[in-house]
């Protein structure tokens, strides 16, 4: 069979005309992917998780009914659960994690604590002038990369959306852009730009101050490691473009000032906007992490680090977001769900997972399926049961079934753990 | 011992998100992530070369890896997330949710220690205090 337009579920862009060939049970080719997406499809079926169980200090298979089971005794009974993750599935199961949380009065987080999580902290302060990609693509004459890699960690966006593509008002492609990368190093993002700006680690929020000074007028010297001409040259460009946008990554979000330095960001190009069209948007990284937030938000009326001890959802980053929880050893159970906290948090936060009953939901084995308690694996969303995903623009895109599994959906196995809960 | 003190960064790697996919617990994955690149002067100084092993530390633990040349500048160091680079970056969020990834301050030695594997991992993240 060969399945057209299936969106790829990996990254935040989303690409949805990649085209799939099964023969029988298995995957045998995948076109017009890269090679993250290539390399998720054609490996869907290895390393796949079991129903596990620890018992006598050893994961030992069970039957799926005694997984569920235990799960939800697990949850039943504790004082203060965590539910994290939410980023590398579809919207339903993110509502039903929800549900579940607010029956059990846990905190409930997704991955966007650990990436863009500042940003929102940002947004929420002073707004965005945001755009869809197909905009950009249609559009963008000035296309500022900072912070971001987008080479090695959205392969496609360059082609599809940012950097290559012939539009509606860019019909000469490549050429009729003009592509900026800033970054504390260079990369293989700096190669496809047409200027590379360093800028020294940790000083993006001076550089950024610095421009939004240039675009008042202000003579502002040499910021950051960034010479006054260049910083005058970049803000000619900014002005004098017919639509600009800022694409940013964790490289403002992970470092000192954190959201301060997406504030300078929003604030730049809100400035920008007295002279020109300009955008910003985050290079949102896992498939699902926009819709995380959305789903959350449409249910919570916020978008992660959610607690619903009181009975009703209370916000606050730093507060009820998975790394803080787990470093002050405050939840005495875990519930983790298509994410590998153990893979990417600071090894002093992972250490408390180790210490509470784990429950990890997973197509996958994982690092935190390593120390778990208790492991149920799963369906892949996007290739072995549907769902829908927000792009990281905020564009949701329906996914699609292209190969069946012996697993359940993550949405059916948090029902069933639900209906237990209440039982 | 010769040391020096740089600035750590970690990041996405195009290697270590192709060998994510082939799973955490391969090979792939370990020697893909359990590196460390760094600006070719900076390894002289320690007397590293290429591939070989080299301790990171900063204020909250440490790890051994092996040492990549990079066009990266002086004094900066940079490793691919995962559990290698966790090993060296503080829990404490300062009320934002976000550890600083980006940023932390190391020391980096040339070594005779073997690299962590994923299973040395996950013993010492239980066996942390
Ligand atoms: S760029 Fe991202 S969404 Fe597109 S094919 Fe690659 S991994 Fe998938």
């Amino acid at each position: 069979m060969i399945y057209k337009n299936i969106v790829c579920t990996l990254c935040g862009c989303l690409c949805d005309d990649i085209e799939v060939v099964t023969e029988g049970e298995r995957i045998a080719d995948v076109k017009n992917a890269c090679e993250f997406s290539r390399s998720k499809f054609l490996n869907h079926a290895k390393d796949r998780a079991k129903h596990l169980i620890k018992k006598n200090g050893k994961l030992v298979e069970v039957p799926i009914e005694e997984a569920l089971g235990e799960a939800a005794e697990i949850l039943k009974k504790a004082d203060f659960p965590l539910i994290y993750g939410l980023s590398s599935t579809e919207t339903d199961a993110q509502r039903m994690a929800v549900e579940l949380a607010e029956l059990i009065g846990a905190s409930i987080d997704n991955t966007t604590s650990v990436c863009h999580g500042p940003t929102i902290q940002a947004v929420q302060d002073c707004g965005a002038a945001k755009c869809t990609l197909g905009e950009v693509r249609n559009r963008a004459d000035l296309v500022i990369f900072w912070g971001c890699n987008p080479a090695e960690a959205h392969i496609r966006h360059a082609t599809r959306y940012s950097i290559t593509p012939r539009g509606l008002y860019t019909e000469s492609g490549r050429k009729g852009r003009e592509i900026v990368h800033v970054d504390v190093r260079e990369t293989k993002t700096s190669k496809m730009a047409d200027i590379f700006v360093k800028v020294k680690p940790g000083r993006d929020y001076e550089l950024l101050s610095a421009f939004r000074a240039a675009v008042k007028g202000y003579d502002v010297g040499d910021v950051a490691g960034v010479p006054s001409e260049t910083i005058t040259q970049l803000v000619e460009k900014m002005k004098s473009c017919k639509f600009g946008v800022i694409f940013f990554g964790l490289g403002l979000t992970m470092t000192g000032a954190k959201h301060m330095n997406v504030d300078a960001a929003l604030r730049l190009v809100r400035d920008l906007n007295d002279h020109t069209k300009f955008t910003i948007n985050p290079m949102r990284g896992h498939g699902n992490v926009s819709g995380s937030n959305d789903v959350m938000t449409w249910c919570t009326g916020y978008p992660f680090a959610v607690n619903f001890s009181k009975g009703y959802p209370v916000y606050n980053p730093g507060e009820f977001s998975a790394v803080d929880i787990l470093a002050r050893r405050e939840c005495d159970a875990a519930l983790i769900i298509a994410s590998d906290p153990v893979a990417h948090f600071p090894a002093q936060a992972s250490e408390h997972l180790v210490r509470i009953p784990t429950i990890v939901i997973d197509p996958k084995i994982n690092l935190t399926s390593l120390i778990a308690k208790i492991v149920i694996p799963s369906a892949i969303a996007g290739i072995e049961c549907d769902g829908t995903a927000y792009r990281m623009d905020g564009i949701p895109l329906r996914l699609k079934k292209v190969i069946d599994s012996e697993f359940l959906p993550d949405r059916e196995i948090l029902k069933k753990i639900i209906e237990r809960v209440k039982a | 011992m010769n040391y020096m003190k740089v600035i750590l960064i970690s990041g996405r790697t195009t290697k270590q998100g192709i060998s994510l996919e082939m799973g955490k617990t391969s090979e792939e994955y370990s020697n893909n992530v359990a590196v460390i690149m760094m600006n070719e002067n900076d390894m002289k100084k320690i007397g590293a070369k290429e591939d070989e092993h080299v301790e990171v530390r900063t204020k909250f633990g440490s790890a051994v890896v092996r040492c990549k040349e990079s066009r990266i500048d002086r004094g900066i160091a940079f490793m691919p997330y995962g559990p290698w680079a966790n090993m060296m970056i503080s829990a404490d969020t300062q009320g934002t949710g976000m550890p600083d990834y980006k940023g932390v301050e190391a020391k980096i030695s040339a070594t005779d220690k073997d690299v962590l594997t994923i299973a040395n991992v996950i013993e010492r993240i239980k066996e942390i205090k």
